[in-house]
Formats: C-alpha cells, sequence, structure tokens
C-alpha cells in the first residue's frame, strides 16, 4: 500500500503545483502553494523523516506563505 | 460558441526548452539507480549512542556539525540585517481601522498556547523530533498574530537587538571554552552519562547549545516579519 | 497491483520520475510567467522537489526513524540521520533567500511602479 500512496500523492502535488502557477488572482496562487507545502509534508512523513517533516510544516507552510501575502498589501495588487 | 485560442510563442518556446532539459536529466538519473547505498551514518549513529542523546539528528545538527550551523546562523542575520535596512520605516502610520472584534479576542486566548507549545519545541530537541529552529519560528509566528489582530502593539526594537546580541555571543563563547578545556571547538565539557539518555538533562551542552539557537533564530524571525507589515491606508 | 508498486526498485523510479515533474513544473512557470511572487513561488516550487529528491531515494521500507526511545533500541536498523540534517539547513536558507528578494522587489515597485519583468528596461536608454 506504500507505493500506491507516495503515487497518489505526487499526482496531487503535481496538479496543485501547475494550478498554483496559471492563476489570474496572485491571492490563489499563493495559497495554492500553501497545499504544495501540505503535499510534501505528508511525504515526508511517509519517508521516516520526522524533523525534516516538522520543519517543512513550520518554514514552509507557515512563515514563507505569509511573508507572500504581506508583499501583496505593499505591491498593490488587485486581491 | 467555441472560443479559439492560440498559446503565445513563449509559453511554447518555455515547455519544449524546459522539458528538453528535465529529459536529459531524468534520462542519466534513471540509468543509475542506487541499488546499495553506502551509508555514511552507520558509524555516527554508534557515537550518538556514547553521547546519551536520544535524538540523532540533533546531534548531527549541534555537535558534529556544529560550525555548519554557526554559519547558517549567519546567513539568517545577513537576511535581516537587509530587510531590516531596506523596509525600515523611520515613523509609525496612523492606523485608521480597528480590527475584527472576534479576532482581537481570539488572539488574546491563542498567542500563550502558541508561545507554549514553541517553548516545549525548543526544549525538548534533543528528545523527540523537534529543536531550534522549529520553536523559534513558532514564535515568531505568534507574534505575527499579536501584530495583527493589536492596534497599537509593537516588540521594542532594543529588546530584539540585545537578545539577538547575547544569543550570538553565547554561542560563540561556549565553543571557546570548549577549546580552552577540551582542545576542541565547541566540545562537550559538561557531563553526559549514556544512563541518562531520555531525561531532560541529558547530553551535556547540546540542549543548552540548541536553545540558543532557537532565541537567535526566533528573534530574528520577529524582527523580519515586523519591518514587513503594513498597517493603515497611506504609506 | 498494490504488491507490485511495493518493490523497492519501483519505488525509486516513481520518486524520481514524479519529483523531476515537479521540477519541471516550477521550470516551466519560471520561464513563462511575468510578475514578480509568481517568480519567486516557481523558485520554492523547484526547491522543494529537490528536497523531495533528495530524501526519498533513502526511503527502506523496514527502517524506522533515528531517535531512539522505548521500543526502538536496534540502532542497524535505523534511518540515515546525516541527510535530514543538511535538508533542515537548506529549508532555513531558501526561506531566508526568498524573503529577501521579496523585499528588494518591494522597493524596487516604490522606485519605478512597475510589477512585471517586461518592464524593466532602464538600461536599454
Amino acid at each position: 500500500m506504500i507505493g500506491f500512496t507516495i503515487l497518489l500523492t505526487f499526482f496531487g502535488i503535481i496538479i496543485v503545483a501547475f494550478a498554483s502557477i496559471t492563476q489570474k488572482k496572485l491571492a490563489d496562487s499563493i495559497i495554492l502553494f500553501m497545499g504544495v507545502g501540505l503535499g510534501s509534508v505528508v511525504l515526508f512523513f511517509i519517508f521516516n523523516a520526522p524533523d525534516v517533516a516538522l520543519t517543512e510544516a513550520v518554514i514552509g507552510a507557515g512563515i514563507s506563505s505569509l511573508i507572500f501575502l504581506m508583499a501583496l498589501k505593499h505591491l498593490k495588487a488587485e486581491v | 460558441m467555441s472560443i479559439k485560442r492560440t498559446l503565445p510563442t513563449s509559453v511554447l518556446s518555455g515547455f519544449a526548452l524546459s522539458g528538453a532539459f528535465v529529459l536529459t536529466i531524468l534520462q542519466l538519473l534513471l540509468q543509475n539507480i542506487p541499488k546499495d547505498i553506502d551509508r555514511a551514518g552507520d558509524s555516527l549513529l554508534q557515537l550518538n549512542a556514547s553521547e546519551g542523546v536520544a535524538n540523532a539528528v540533533t546531534t548531527v545538527v549541534v555537535y558534529f556539525r556544529g560550525f555548519d550551523t554557526l554559519g547558517e546562523i549567519a546567513v539568517l542575520f545577513i537576511a535581516a540585517l537587509g530587510i531590516g535596512l531596506m523596509l525600515g520605516e523611520n515613523e509609525r502610520c496612523v492606523i485608521k481601522a480597528q480590527s475584527n472584534f472576534m479576532l482581537h479576542t481570539g488572539a488574546k486566548l491563542l498567542f500563550p498556547i502558541i508561545t507554549l507549545y514553541g517553548v516545549y519545541v525548543m526544549s525538548y530537541g534533543h528528545l523527540s523530533p523537534g529543536g531550534g529552529f522549529q520553536g523559534g519560528v513558532i514564535i515568531a509566528s505568534g507574534i505575527l498574530l499579536l501584530l495583527i489582530s493589536h492596534r497599537d502593539f509593537e516588540v521594542p526594537h532594543s529588546f530584539i537587538v540585545w537578545l539577538e546580541t547575547l544569543a550570538g555571543v553565547a554561542y560563540v563563547l561556549i565553543g571557546l571554552i570548549g577549546l580552552l578545556t577540551l582542545d576542541v571547538f565547541l566540545g562537550n565539557f559538561l557531563p553526559h552519562d549514556v544512563s541518562q539518555m531520555g531525561l531532560l538533562l541529558s547530553g551535556g551542552i547540546i540542549p543548552i547549545i540548541y536553545i540558543i539557537v532557537g532565541i537567535k533564530v526566533g528573534s530574528e524571525m520577529s524582527a523580519i516579519v515586523q519591518s514587513l507589515i503594513k498597517r493603515g491606508d497611506n504609506v | 497491483m498494490f504488491e507490485y508498486l511495493n518493490q523497492a526498485e519501483v519505488i525509486k523510479y516513481i520518486v524520481t520520475i514524479g519529483s523531476m515533474t515537479l521540477f519541471f513544473v516550477g521550470l516551466f512557470g519560471l520561464l513563462t510567467q511575468k510578475h514578480f511572487i509568481k517568480i519567486f513561488i516557481s523558485i520554492a516550487t523547484m526547491e522543494t522537489a529537490l528536497f523531495l529528491f533528495f530524501i526519498g531515494n533513502m526511503f527502506n521500507k523496514d527502517f524506522t526513524a533515528p531517535i531512539i526511545s522505548e521500543g526502538f533500541t536496534d540502532i542497524a536498523k535505523m534511518n540515515d540521520p546525516i541527510p535530514h540534517a543538511m535538508i533542515l539547513t537548506a529549508i532555513v536558507i531558501g526561506m531566508a533567500v526568498l524573503a529577501l528578494g521579496v523585499s528588494m522587489s518591494i522597493e524596487y515597485y516604490k522606485l519605478t511602479g512597475n510589477t512585471e519583468i517586461d518592464k524593466m528596461n532602464e538600461m536599454r536608454h
């Protein structure tokens, strides 16, 4: 069952990453980038690496995406 | 009713270029899939068991490769310096809108829990997954929550400066004390018994260094986040 | 089919092809998009693909995480802790560089007022 789970998660990550790049609005693009981070946390947990999973969850889906969102207000982009 | 869209040539050429590049690399990688990897970490795992620390990744980051962690902290410091230089505003702008009542009350309830969780992750880094980097960033995200919801909240700049300076100096001082007593930079000069594996006070200087790293990373991320926040409607 | 997918070589094939496809998606976004923030998101996606490739190739079904606790004291059957430490450093440094790049683009917008790389032609006159 592990191989099938890894295959499905990779499919999900690739589809969400492609959708995040080809969006018109910028806020949607950043929120879908958080989905890529979530998928990679699940994959790191399956690969028996708990330290890397915790770091990617806190930094990739936490602070990094929030820095992008705060920059949107400065750039006066239409949300 | 049928809309005909033609792809611009930039998209097609980007597709072809990146596809060619990735296919070349992929063909090289698929030919040389390693069957039996010679692991470099076998000897490190056995050395780690004699140090008395339960988490092997913490020992590698702080003790065996402690100099790399010092360089990483330097990179974070340079990034925070650059951001503070470019975006630091000299006057505080007047805030026009009061935040939502639910956000105001909920943030006051959540901030102590987030800080407690961050301190727990930071101090149990040598017994379970976690450590200084993760705990510091958790505390910084709690401070971001308070910055968004309260009008007049602001971490004083001199406080962040002193905390960061003392943490950085303490890291190098501990390394120099190890050099004086054991002839090894960042040597383990506190007692570390194997019989104490699993307790909070075990491993010598390893939890102390990780807490210092956590304090420094947390204060740097708070400074970065505070420079980027923008309040009010005028610049 | 589930037993065929559980073998070690097939999992390495899946990990290699999947992470390189994610790298390809990020590279495609880097070459065709025009806004600053989308270029930074593409760079971050490429970095995530590399981390997945690095850790996925050390995967072994019978091994456990490198932490000693009650019930898991067999040292010979633990994962390798060195790649985990390297990826931890790489994640933090990637985030720091991205934050610096975002602040530079904010300063550029304050000076000239455009956010697309097509219109950055001050050096052409």
